[in-house]
């Protein structure tokens, strides 16, 4: 495999069990150690010295090899690999994501599939807990705040509300 | 004493003058009960003798004690009379001392009573003549200063007349004033409470809003886990699916 072949960190097709930050600097450190021993394995091997079997690896690792066709056997393939990752973990995009029940990972991953459907497909969430939301979502991008929460609707019907017992008291 | 008159002569033994047939008769034995017979007839003279002087001390002691408190009682009354003489006259003449003593000093006080009265009523009539020209003296001081005071006052009250009309104007003035004022605060105050209650009724549809919105907050809580959200929150994110993928994207 060539350089040429490598994909740009912007390309990545990251799996749906890859939700945070953190999944993500995992995934990094994991392909890191997966890269540091395979060469020492080709190096032993080279040695004719024996060596174990091919490194564990996670199901999000084995799901992002999928997901990229990321061939393994190739060092400097690998190497160009290890840095685009670095470079994805610190360019990838973060959205904050305020619920009011605690979050499973089922839907997270739902979740974060249309993200990266509809918004950008670098993109990991960072879920936070907040009772008060009773419903809905409070989420925080970039640059802008989307209160998508009950309890936002609630306020913003307040002077329906208002206007209603108003009547309600007019009419008695 | 008659008991030992009989007594015979010591010296002289009756078996002296025995002859020896007698003296065989009277011998030891019979001598013996002799003395003994003697003995208790003179224990018997004796004991009658003594009853006899005992009865005659007696009558003695009682003559004598009869005698003795007459005589006593003779001799008390007349001392007690004589002390009761010389005590009335002991005191007879010290009560004389007295009343002449009190008599004389009374006589004294009322001299220097008389003498100081007398003083005194000469000392009272000279200041009364002095009083009496004081007072005099006076009245026509005040007469002098009543008229001088009577004059200012008819000009004071005058003045004081033009100043009570002068206080009646302007009193009235000023009850037209607060008339006005209080017609005036009367519509604020009407105006202000009818702010103030619809100020409360606003205040009131805002809390009750707020009450309505605590209540629906309670209500639905915990109603619904995060996959029962799911698909309204992917509803309303892809409602704002444009506006969330240009921020992302920049």
């Amino acid at each position: 495999m060539s350089n040429a072949e490598i994909k740009n960190y912007t390309e990545f097709v990251l799996p749906s069990s890859i939700v945070s930050k953190a999944d993500v600097s995992r995934l990094v450190r994991e392909f890191e150690a997966v890269d540091n021993a395979l060469t020492t394995k080709k190096v032993k091997n080279k040695a004719g010295v024996e060596s174990a079997d091919a490194p564990a690896m996670s199901p999000q690792l084995q799901a992002f090899l999928e997901a990229n066709t990321v061939d393994l056997e190739n060092t400097g393939a690998r190497s160009a690999y290890v840095k685009q990752l670095r470079l994805l973990k610190d360019k990838v995009r973060v959205m904050n994501m305020t619920f009011a029940v605690i979050t499973d990972p089922e839907s997270l991953q739902e979740l974060i599939v249309w993200v990266r459907e509809s918004v950008h497909p670098q993109t990991v969430i960072e879920a936070h807990l907040q009772p008060a939301l009773v419903a809905g979502v409070y989420l925080r991008s970039q640059n802008h705040v989307f209160d998508l929460s009950v309890r936002n609707a609630l306020k913003a019907k307040r002077g329906e509300l208002e206007k209603e017992l108003g009547a309600l008291r007019g009419s008695k | 004493m008659g008991i030992f008159q009989h007594k015979q002569d010591p010296k002289k033994s009756p078996s002296d003058s025995l002859l020896p047939e007698e003296a065989h008769i009277f011998d030891e034995y019979f001598r013996e009960e002799l003395r003994n017979h003697g003995r208790w007839y003179f224990e018997k003279v004796i004991n009658e003798n003594g009853e006899l002087f005992k009865r005659d001390l007696e009558q003695t002691i009682a003559a004598v004690n009869a005698d003795l408190k007459e005589h006593v009682t003779k001799q008390l009354d007349g001392a007690i009379a004589q002390v009761n003489q010389e005590l009335k006259e002991h005191t007879a003449k010290q009560l004389q001392d007295q009343f002449d003593e009190y008599s004389k000093t009374l006589k004294d006080a009322q001299e220097q009573a008389l003498k100081s009265m007398t003083e005194s009523t000469e000392t009272l009539k000279q200041q009364h003549d002095e009083l009496r020209s004081a007072l005099q003296k006076n009245v026509k001081d005040q007469q002098d200063l009543l008229h001088n005071a009577f004059e200012d006052n008819k000009t004071q009250i005058a003045s004081m007349k033009e100043a009570q009309d002068a206080a009646l104007k302007w009193l009235n003035q000023s009850a037209q004033a607060l008339n006005d004022q209080y017609q005036n605060i009367n519509t604020t105050l009407q105006k202000n409470v009818a702010a103030q209650e619809e100020m409360l009724v606003s205040s009131f549809q805002s809390n009750m809003a707020a009450i309505v919105e605590h209540y629906l907050l309670g209500a639905l809580g915990d109603q619904f886990d995060l996959k029962a959200q799911l698909p309204a929150i992917i509803k309303q994110m892809e409602e704002n699916k444009q506006a969330i993928a240009d921020d992302m994207k920049l």
